[in-house]
């Protein structure tokens, strides 16, 4: 290539960040000047979040936690001596896994699998519950108490924050200090536990968010994937 | 055996999961083999997702070959996959003794990717035979302009795009005729596009094309469309504007560095700009002489430009110092603080393995091949069937 030969010219072109037209003269293949990385783009969606911010979102879940609570406070108050510590403690260890999963707020157009398997869950405890309870007039009951609490209460939580997000943080704290109450004449040991959880989903978890947040390192520049800004209609 | 190069087959199923892990070590007797009957000097590997090419690198490190390695693609750093991939990476890279990207913005994204040293990355982009596609002889009429679209049918090359942008060029331009070659999955929603907007007789599309039809399918247009969301360098490119054509393509990737501005129109991955620029090479289509602009690709990249640029690399390979087995480990350790530890181990029970073959076949056991008749060795040892030949 002729280029090659230009090594020794003195007045050197100025180096372009270009792929055409061999080697460029003056300049090795590995020549890496400020223009490098100049298209990289660092945290560039990365949403600053406020404490208080956070901390007040996740009143939401406190709430579910106090309802999955009181669902099952009032269970065992119906179920008085019927029931024996292992099956109580089998159904509530099921509950907990449809706890996790039951809170669908904004989801009320378009259910996601999730949502229909903490409906399911909330149900199959429900019909062991029912399973231990001496009459038929119990049963349904129970059963159709917990339908109403499971089915209802995300509704009924979603229309509340619509109106009024003042009115949903008064409800959903007179309802973790009315839970709390009745955790505590129950039982003690069950009293820490549902208060060490509400500290844990309501401090510490936001504060958590927040410090992880440092370590958000996102990268972004022309070699990105282009992003099509239509939907595919398929 | 042309000019000096070899081709050795593996003898191996095709690998369908990566990194399973017999195959880490399953190729490390055969490479051995191969790498002292040969009296190889330099193994250079291609393609950042081939295993065989990480398997390679690899063993030869640990045999304490120099090392090469071209990347040719581009990957983003957010999903689970890339991340994975970049790890992979990352650790053939960490001892690698050189590296080749195909543009600036591969080189780029290379570096951020393995974390090499930018100075040790050098750019050498791809050449196009430009005997292999010249203008047609007689230039096609301009009654009508036909725009060429070759490409995998795929999301990736903005087959969504081309939905959205060929009945609005074919609305505006009652003159434009479109031909498509290529297949994929995406070739479903160009014929649903094609009917709905009943476009038949204005939009042919040839399915597959063979790289051999290549030519005879370009040089019957006027213009080539590339549509790509992605893209590292793009050859077709290259094709396209040996063949005389002028390229509209999408800003992406390495596109803006592949030719000079005059050459090409350019547009962001967005429909309504899409069909701006296609307008726009419709209306310089007039001064674009087929070939003119087929011998200043004969300038712009030649493959001979390519190997002298190789060689250079090679050289400068061959000058790294030698290391020791623990300084290399001590590079790998500093790869990150879990993923450190196991390229570590992964490293030193390579070396346990290749110190326990040495025992078993002595590398003075194993034949070393005659010297055929050439002016000179090859360097490189090519065991990928999709890689240019580079002759030195």
């Amino acid at each position: 290539m002729e280029n090659l030969a230009g090594n020794s010219s003195p007045p050197r072109s100025r180096w372009r960040k270009v792929a055409y037209g061999g080697m460029q003269p003056g300049y090795d293949d590995n020549h890496t000047d400020e223009s490098f990385l100049e298209g990289m783009v660092m945290n560039a969606s990365v949403v600053k979040r406020d404490m208080l911010k956070v901390m007040l979102d996740s009143v939401s879940i406190s709430e579910y936690l106090c309802i999955v609570a009181l669902v099952v406070l009032v269970w065992t108050y119906t179920l008085g001596s019927t029931l024996d510590e292992n099956s109580l403690l089998f159904i509530d260890a099921s509950l907990l896994v449809s706890e996790s999963t039951v809170k669908a707020p904004g989801v009320m157009k378009n259910p996601a699998l999730t949502s229909c398997i903490s409906v399911n869950a909330s149900v199959v405890a429900s019909v062991f519950i029912a399973s231990r309870l001496p009459s038929r007039l119990h049963v349904f009951a129970i059963m159709l108490f917990s339908l109403q609490v499971f089915l209802f209460a995300p509704l009924v939580t979603y229309c509340i924050k619509k109106y009024s997000f003042r009115l949903h943080l008064c409800f959903s704290i007179s309802l973790m200090a009315m839970t709390l109450s009745f955790v505590y004449m129950l039982h003690r040991l069950l009293f820490v536990l549902l208060l060490s959880l509400l500290v844990f989903v309501n401090i510490v978890c936001p504060y958590w968010l927040i410090k992880i947040q440092e370590y958000k390192f996102e990268i972004n520049g022309p070699w990105d994937e282009a992003k099509l800004c239509f939907d595919i209609t398929d | 055996m042309t000019g000096g190069l070899k081709v050795y087959y593996v003898p191996w199923r095709p690998f369908i999961m990566q990194n399973t892990f017999p195959t880490i070590y399953g190729l490390l007797p055969i490479m051995r083999t191969i790498l002292i009957r040969e009296r190889i000097t330099i193994v250079h590997g291609h393609q950042a997702f081939s295993t065989l090419c990480h398997e390679a690198l690899m063993h030869a490190r640990t045999m304490g070959y120099k090392v090469v390695f071209t990347d040719h693609s581009l990957y983003g750093f957010a999903d689970a996959g890339s991340i994975h991939m970049n790890k992979v990476l990352q650790f053939t890279l960490a001892d690698v003794s050189q590296a080749i990207c195909v543009s600036h913005t591969s080189k780029e994204n290379t570096v951020l990717r393995s974390g090499l040293p930018p100075q040790k990355v050098f750019v050498i982009p791809n050449a196009v035979d430009t005997s292999m596609f010249k203008p047609a002889v007689e230039r096609p009429s301009r009654s009508e302009i036909v725009i060429v679209v070759i490409s995998r049918l795929v999301y990736r090359k903005g087959t969504d795009l081309l939905v959205e942008v060929i009945p609005e060029v074919c609305r505006l331009n009652p003159n434009v005729r479109f031909i498509i070659g290529g297949d994929g999955p995406k070739r479903v929603r160009l014929e649903e596009m094609r009917e709905k907007h009943s476009l038949q007789d204005r939009v042919e599309m040839l399915g597959a094309v063979p790289h051999a039809q290549v030519r005879p399918v370009l040089v019957s247009g006027h213009i080539f469309l590339n549509s790509s969301l992605t893209e590292a360098f793009c050859i077709a490119i290259l094709e396209a504007a040996s063949c005389g054509l002028l390229t509209v393509s999408t800003r992406v990737g390495g596109v803006p560095e592949v030719l000079p501005d005059d050459m090409i129109v350019l547009a962001e991955p967005d429909p309504s700009d899409m069909v701006h620029a296609v307008q726009k090479a419709i209306s310089i289509l007039p001064s674009i002489d087929p070939q003119v602009m087929h011998n200043r690709m004969k300038e712009l990249y030649n493959w001979q430009d390519v190997a002298k640029r190789t060689e250079i690399v090679y050289d400068h390979a061959l000058k790294c110092s030698n290391q020791s087995t623990l300084e290399r480990l001590s590079r790998y350790l500093s790869c990150g603080p879990w993923a450190g530890k196991v390229f570590c181990f992964v490293m030193m029970v390579g070396f346990l393995l290749w110190q326990l073959l040495e025992l078993w076949q002595p590398a003075d056991d194993i034949e070393e091949v005659p010297d055929v008749s050439f002016s000179h060795n090859c360097d490189e040892e090519m065991l990928q069937k999709n890689q240019w030949n580079e002759e030195e």
